[in-house]
């Protein structure tokens, strides 16, 4: 469960609004897709969320923990992935994975588990043993996701997850969000694929200069926008104005 | 504007951070308020160093003027700076040359190989005025004080300064081109780097021992005699190793006069040769050695079952888990390794080098005689100062937070609390300034064979005083880390963050000599000064320690 109230966030002395009084609940069980066009204040929100950045006003909780103000109950059962894979090139894929089960107090029988049934399903066996430096940037991105897999996490943060993944790790990487909002997970993720999130998401946001300007399941915005098109159709509809 | 000068000019905005540096802004925030007192201590710690220098440059100008050998200053000068960036520049050059990441923008773009390179000559070049600055500039502005120098000298001294890092940096260039284009060592860019530093720092240092062994074997009365006679014996016997700076001393020493425009010439001619060999080696070989180079060498190898099990971990503690990957990141990137680790045992290296060199009389030995002294309260104190800063002075604490770099949104995610990430790396930088303490006792031991009790004595306050220096040095970096980089050299080699720890320690202590002092003055026993040094210490790296911890707790939720 993740829950946003009034939120919002300014950048250059509050000249540019990122995030303006956001107020958003995801529950258990949920995959939220939330969309925006460029620099419409997805990031800030993730980022927020996540605890890498500070909001200005309003308060963000995630499975009733306050980010702020209870840090690392929140964080132990969060995990994220950034829209750029920037890890520890300098380690190798294996030794990424066993910093991250160390910080967040994974068993070592889960760890194994856990790690031998991705590495397999992101075809990254061969890859685990070496630096991450010489992987390409789609091997950095499943590395980056199965880190974020591997404390089987209540709380899942994807910031545009699908970019650099190939045909057969991004079906992947599908079934697994299922899966896990199926377990009784939470699933906050952002793209700009409209049919990922038309097809995957149990309900879609959309963000545009900063304010929520939509929030419902895909029947809730087509009738909402007397329309039975697309969701990029009513997508580039709505963030025209 | 043409496109050379205008790719000039983005380099060194990016080199320099021009378009995120907000001066204005500078102090602002209540925040930034903590830089006043680092600063105060940073200009105790260079103030005294600056006056003792001009003090040693009058010293020596004095003793020279009877001899008319004046301008030996000014060679001397210009050798040290041309040695630095011999020794220094390589991995300059091979970093910025082919594994900068910008490299992959600009080679796609129609600039020429030569464009491309002299970009990044010009940001070396700049760097590098910036760096022999502290030790050419005094010497250059106190001897034309001194000799009363007119318009034509402070011209000559201005060109001479602009000219000085031509002629070694063309010719490091010139050797990474070469051997980038024919040694075919791109994929193996890491160990290039150790290995061609580590090659070039002996190298520079055996010549250093070689010329020190050559004088010393030639000093005989009529050597000495032929060298006081002679009007330039001082310049010719400490430059003939190197012509290129008795050039730029006549040169400079004589103006228009006598010998000085045929040696300017000299001078000039080298550098401007070295130059457009430069140019031509950029034109024709630049490209060709830098394919493949985005490539990193891995061998690709499925792990079995076993071996899996057996190298997934079976859970350490956090700070455990934060110290391993501190580590092995240190470890295993070139440029951290060299200014970190090696440094620690570098330093205390090249003073026995120096301290073995000529006839036990040597510069370095009247620098370390306070700690063969026979009082054994100096003996420990210096000792124990020297361990601490043969520990500390090397910036593994002052950018252990920098150094993660775009990374950093890991530590800022991961539950683990700031406080634990700080024991990790703290762990980890007083680990390397261990070294340095162990580096440092060998040295003394070697060179000073001090009792057992006195080297217990002063490992004991040598390390007590490097904890509290790593703390320090952990401090400023986390007030103010450094974390845009994109070129790893800038998170420790050019991080103002490591220059500020380094004036702060040496500012410290000074403060620290100076109390010393006056206990001792003040009637109190060796061993209690000792002693009350050692408790001052220990109190400081306590408080220090713990207000780390607060500082990371307050200060990690508000890097952004």
């Amino acid at each position: 469960m993740i829950e946003l109230r009034n939120v919002s966030k300014s950048y250059a002395k509050g000249r540019v609004k990122a995030v303006d009084n956001l107020t958003l609940a995801v529950p258990a069980g949920e995959i939220f897709g939330f969309l925006g066009p460029n620099g419409a204040g997805k990031t800030t929100t993730i980022k927020m969320i996540v605890g890498l950045l500070r909001p200005d006003a309003g308060t963000i909780a995630v499975e009733g923990f306050d980010v702020q103000r209870e840090p690392l109950r929140s964080k132990a059962l969060t995990t994220f992935v950034p829209d750029t894979p920037a890890v520890y090139e300098r380690l190798t894929g294996l030794e990424y994975l066993n910093f991250i089960g160390d910080v967040y107090g994974v068993p070592k029988r889960e760890r194994l588990d856990r790690i031998s049934k991705w590495l397999e399903k992101f075809e990254l066996a061969s890859a685990v043993g070496s630096p991450i430096q010489s992987y390409s940037h789609g091997m950095k991105q499943k590395i980056v996701l199965i880190a974020a897999l591997l404390p089987a996490p209540r709380v899942m943060v994807l910031d545009e997850p699908m970019v650099g993944l190939d045909a057969r790790a991004a079906h992947h990487m599908k079934a697994m969000m299922r899966e896990h909002c199926d377990a009784g997970g939470t699933l906050f993720f952002s793209t700009h694929i409209m049919e990922v999130a038309e097809k995957l998401c149990d309900r879609i946001g959309i963000i545009h200069k900063g304010r929520l300007i939509a929030d419902g399941t895909m029947e809730d915005l087509r009738a909402r926008n007397g329309t039975e098109q697309s969701l990029e159709h009513i997508f580039l509809e709505l963030t025209n104005k | 504007m043409s496109k050379l000068g205008s790719l000039v000019r983005v380099a060194l905005r990016v080199n320099f951070g021009l378009s995120v540096f907000r001066p204005k802004a500078l102090l602002k925030n209540k925040r930034d308020f903590w830089m006043i007192p680092l600063v105060g201590l940073g200009i105790v710690g260079v103030g005294p160093l600056i006056y003792y220098y001009l003090k040693l440059i009058k010293l020596m100008y004095t003793l020279l003027a009877p001899t008319g050998q004046t301008s030996v200053l000014l060679t001397f000068a210009i050798l040290l700076g041309q040695f630095f960036i011999l020794i220094f520049g390589f991995y300059y050059v091979v970093s910025a040359f082919y594994f900068s990441r910008d490299l992959e923008i600009l080679i796609p773009l129609p600039l020429t190989p030569t464009q491309v390179m002299l970009s990044k000559f010009a940001v070396i070049l700049t760097n590098e005025y910036l760096t022999v600055s502290f030790f050419v500039l005094p010497v250059f502005i106190a001897y034309g004080i001194l000799a009363k120098e007119g318009p034509v000298y402070w011209v000559g001294a201005a060109l001479t300064y602009l000219l000085l890092p031509v002629i070694p940096l063309t010719i490091v260039a010139l050797l990474v081109v070469l051997l980038m284009r024919f040694a075919n060592l791109g994929r193996k860019k890491d160990a290039l780097i150790i290995v061609g530093s580590l090659v070039l720092m002996t190298g520079a240092l055996g010549f250093q021992y070689w010329i020190s062994r050559s004088a010393d074997s030639s000093v005989d009365s009529r050597a000495v005699a032929r060298v006081l006679s002679s009007s330039d014996g001082l310049v010719r016997s400490l430059g003939d190793k190197f012509p290129p700076s008795i050039w730029a001393t006549k040169a400079l020493a004589f103006g228009f006069k006598g010998e000085g425009p045929l040696n300017a010439l000299f001078f000039i001619g080298l550098s401007g040769g070295l130059f457009l060999g430069l140019l031509f080696a950029a034109e024709k070989l630049f490209y060709r050695g830098l394919v493949g180079l985005s490539e990193t060498s891995a061998r690709r190898k499925a792990m079995s079952k076993e071996t899996l099990a057996a190298r997934v971990s079976a859970g350490r503690h956090p700070v455990r888990a934060i110290f391993g990957r501190e580590l092995r990141i240190m470890n295993r990137t070139p440029i951290f390794l060299l200014n970190g680790v090696l440094s620690v045992i570098l330093i205390p290296i090249i003073f026995v080098l120096l301290f073995n060199t000529g006839s036990g009389r040597s510069d370095a030995a009247l620098l370390l005689v306070a700690l063969g002294s026979k009082n054994p309260a100096t003996a420990v104190l210096a000792s124990a100062f020297f361990m601490a800063l043969c520990g500390c002075l090397n910036g593994t604490a002052s950018s252990t937070f920098s150094r993660e770099g775009g990374q950093f949104w890991m530590s800022k995610v991961i539950p683990v609390a700031p406080r634990d990430q700080a024991k990790g790396k703290l762990l980890h930088s007083f680990g390397v300034a261990g070294l340095g303490l162990v580096a440092a006792s060998a040295v003394i031991i070697v060179a000073f064979h001090p009792k057992a009790a006195v080297l217990a004595a002063a490992i004991a306050v040598g390390a007590v005083g490097a904890f509290f220096l790593t703390v320090l040095g952990m401090v400023i970096d986390l007030a103010r880390p450094l974390l845009t980089w994109t070129n790893p050299q800038k998170a420790i080699k050019q991080n103002l963050n490591v220059l500020l720890a380094v004036f702060a320690d040496l500012g410290f202590f000074f403060l620290l000599y100076f109390f010393a002092r006056f206990l001792g003055k003040a009637g109190l026993s060796g061993p209690t000064v000792v002693a009350a040094v050692f408790g001052l210490l220990s109190l400081l790296g306590i408080l220090s320690y713990r207000m780390l911890l607060r500082f990371a707790d307050k200060r990690y939720p508000q890097i952004e």
